[in-house]
């Protein structure tokens, strides 16, 4: 019976602190959740707690703290988070994808009439928008690329690929490894 | 016997939107399987609404979930890339100007490849039911699955269109040669005449034995 576990199922191997430019994109996934979800961050507290890491984020602060380890954030903190804080994180991103999972096939998909596409992208980006203006330092030009309407397009269509290709416990192992990609 | 490999046969079924995928198997007896275990995959079918059911072995949905789970893992960090092809039976690719194709090769030798052309929504689908199937703890057959990995450092330079990466080593070659172009153009400085070979013979001034030599141009010495 063990030896006919599915390699799939094997616990990840113990990865290297998450770089600045993953944990850019860590809490840009998560914001993007907040933008899809009116109560994102009620939300995010919630799948915290009930996924058992109160150990890791005691209440929603220490949560927001783990956040503003983001660059690109009003009030950035110095230093790296370390594995088991990021991996947390992590996980309540793909759990949060996979509640949403039904909002994002509806974004992607090309059998929705054209115009409620729009209106759907529109509602998103609108909503991502404000977050952003609201959290993120206006000066740096990564802020300033999201925002962007033409020039962010790819970036928010990106963000929202990442989160239904990594959605569920199946998609936490490819968004962990894609947030680990190298810094070149 | 018959009715006994019928009752063994087990039956797991995974749902999304655009597709269903089913996968018809028994345990593996002689390991001690049993229950709701399935160790041997006897077939597995795939349903698309408005396309052509796939159906295949073991071989087959292994091939797939090799090809299409790695495409996924790269789509997320924006490397779209093909997967598959060769000895696989399996091909997936992204198809311009969006979406993907999906390539299966039959085993039968006179049978046509057929193609799927998929938007991301129902390769998402596609995703999680195969991510579903491998995550199933009755599903105990060992998938040789390698686990996700961060990109290599080329791969991630690759995501940039060849265009915008050339566009600052291009800029700087061209500016480097406009600049000595116009350097080529510009005349060349005159040799300055030294001060002393404009003076009159008779001057006060003290003189070294040997005759003073303009810029550029080597003393003479020792001439007969």
């Amino acid at each position: 019976m063990p030896d006919a576990a599915p390699a799939a199922a094997a616990p990840p191997v113990a990865a290297p602190p998450l770089s600045r430019r993953g944990l850019e994109r860590l809490d840009l996934l998560l914001l993007s959740a907040e933008a899809l979800d009116l109560n994102g961050g009620e939300a995010m507290v919630w799948m915290s707690e009930q996924m058992g890491f109160t150990g890791l984020f005691a209440n929603r602060v220490e949560l927001w703290k783990r956040r503003c380890h983001n660059p690109l954030r009003r009030a950035t903190r110095r230093g790296e988070l370390n594995p088991a804080e990021t991996d947390a994180l992590i996980r309540i991103l793909c759990a949060l994808a996979d509640r949403l999972y039904p909002l994002l096939r509806a974004l992607l998909s090309g059998a929705e009439p054209e115009a409620v596409r729009q209106q759907r992208w529109q509602l998103f980006e609108g909503r991502l928008s404000e977050l952003v203006r609201e959290r993120m330092n206006p000066r740096r030009v990564g802020v300033q690329t999201l925002l962007d309407p033409q020039r962010g397009a790819r970036q928010r269509q990106q963000l929202i690929l990442a989160l239904a290709y990594g959605a569920g416990t199946g998609g936490y192992e490819r968004l962990r490894a894609s947030l680990h990609d190298p810094v070149v | 016997m018959i009715l006994w490999f019928s009752r063994m046969k087990h039956t797991l079924r995974y749902n999304q939107v655009s597709c269903r995928l089913q996968v018809e198997g028994l345990p593996d007896v002689s390991i001690g399987q049993g229950g709701e275990a399935l160790g041997i995959i006897t077939g597995w079918s795939l349903r698309w609404s408005g396309r052509p059911e796939l159906e295949g072995r073991r071989d087959h949905l292994l091939a797939l979930m090799a090809v299409v789970l790695p495409y996924a893992r790269h789509l997320i960090s924006g490397v779209a890339r093909p997967f598959g092809g060769g000895e696989l039976p399996v091909r997936i690719a992204p198809r311009e100007p969006a979406g993907h194709r999906l390539e299966l090769r039959s085993s039968q030798p006179e049978t046509a490849p057929l193609t799927l052309e998929l938007d991301d929504a129902e390769l998402a689908d596609l995703v999680r039911v195969l991510d579903q199937l491998r995550l199933d703890p009755r599903l105990q057959l060992k998938l040789d699955l390698p686990a996700p990995q961060p990109l290599h450092p080329r791969e991630v330079l690759e995501r940039v269109p060849m265009r915008r990466r050339l566009v600052a080593p291009l800029g700087g070659a061209l500016a480097l040669a406009l600049a000595a172009g116009v350097g080529l153009l510009l005349p060349e400085p005159r040799p300055r005449q030294s001060p002393a070979a404009d003076e009159p013979a008779g001057s006060a001034l003290p003189t070294d034995s040997a005759a003073p030599t303009a810029p550029g141009q080597p003393a003479q010495q020792g001439e007969p």
